[in-house]
């Protein structure tokens, strides 16, 4: 069975042909181009991860996030920014995001993260989707991301 | 150095780090586009290699996307050089409309960001003897402290005239905002500006405006 990816980006163009690419790597793709378009599919639909960028127009990234974690906190959610500060990327990482990459992304770092992010979320029964879940936030596994995080901010930002 | 120079010069490194930022974003986004097109071209290739024919059409619009982000990322590049040199500028003769535009110009992704837009009056240019970078930086802190203020979907209109020997710099906010507390703000958060600048910022409440009256030549 594909992944099923939530692509959430405020740039369409951009989040056209992502969304392409990833689908001929044999994902399951979904696409909203913004913060408040991605919560109303979120309410409707099951989507083992999202990739989510961190500054959209109409809704900030972190609130997005926030937001989503707060409907399903075992949600494995992968920020991909095209310019993450310390302060962001800890805060989402606080926030129980997955992992962070930055803008241009390497499409197989991507689908990487897209299927080690998928093999780690833990089986949430139906009932628990659309509702609280029985994990807390903090208990959500974030794998790689103080890694990355490291190499993103090697140089400072 | 006065230290009320330093702190001219120290609202004015803020201020260069705030817009270099904001255009390194813009840089990287173009290039994410690029990224991705390249991509998506070795895909295709990769795909009709196993069979699935090329679509020359989409070929083109791949190449146009490419172009279009290019050009894009170019302009962006051209902002940058200027507002840097901008930054070490002496006074010199400037259009004030065309010191506005660049304001709006630099300012435009954030404002976007905070569902702002932003729009210069239609009018005749009208040359300044100034610092271009202190104004812009004074117009910057009074934008920042009108998006503070704003809701979604708020219109900021930028406008020059002059009045004697001065020029009269307005900020109009439709719909309306607190005006009276956007005064208070840039008062003192451009406080080292407006002194260096000898302007003085009035709130016009019956027209939602900011008001920026200043010399039309700059005299340290």
């Amino acid at each position: 069975m594909p992944v099923s990816v939530l692509l959430v980006d405020d740039d369409e163009e951009f989040l056209a042909i992502l969304a392409e690419r990833l689908t001929i790597r044999g994902l399951e793709v979904t696409t909203a181009a913004s913060g408040r378009a991605a919560l109303d599919l979120f309410g409707t639909a099951w989507f083992k991860v999202v990739v989510l960028d961190l500054q959209m127009p109409d809704m900030d990234g972190l609130e997005v996030l926030e937001r989503l974690v707060a409907l399903n906190p075992v949600q494995q959610i992968i920020v991909l920014t095209g310019h993450a500060t310390v302060t962001k990327g800890v805060r989402a990482m606080k926030l129980g995001a997955a992992d962070l990459l930055e803008k241009p992304v390497d499409i197989r770092e991507l689908v990487e993260k897209i299927k080690s992010a998928a093999a780690s979320a833990p089986a949430v029964p139906a009932e628990n989707r659309a509702g609280r879940s029985p994990y807390s936030p903090q208990e959500a596994p974030r794998p790689g991301l103080l890694r990355t995080l490291r190499g993103l901010f090697a140089g400072g930002e | 150095m006065s230290s009320y120079h330093g702190k001219v010069d120290s609202l004015g490194l803020s201020f260069f780090g705030s817009m270099t930022a904001s255009i390194s974003h813009e840089i990287k986004n173009s290039l994410a586009i690029i990224n991705e097109n390249a991509g998506l071209l070795g895909d295709l290739v990769a795909l009709s290699e196993k069979g699935r024919p090329l679509d020359p059409e989409r070929m083109k619009t791949i190449a146009d996307s490419i172009r279009r982000r290019v050009q894009n990322a170019d302009d962006i590049v051209r902002r940058l050089n200027r507002f840097a040199h901008s930054a070490n500028q002496p006074v010199v003769s400037a259009g004030i409309r065309d010191i506005l535009a660049c304001t709006i110009v630099l300012s435009e992704r954030l404002a976007t960001m905070k569902g702002v837009s932003l729009a210069l009056a239609d009018g005749d240019e009208i040359e300044v003897q100034t610092l271009p970078f202190v104004i812009e930086n004074l117009l910057w802190i009074c934008l920042k402290n009108i998006f503070l203020l704003a809701e979604t979907g708020q219109q900021v209109v930028l406008d020059a005239r002059r009045e004697a020997s001065d020029i009269v710099v307005t900020l109009r906010c439709t719909p309306e905002i607190p005006v009276k507390q956007l005064e208070s703000s840039v008062a003192a958060e451009g406080q080292p500006l407006i002194f260096f600048l000898r302007v003085q910022a009035q709130a016009d409440p019956d027209g939602s405006s900011l008001h920026l009256r200043m010399p039309i030549r700059f005299i340290e």
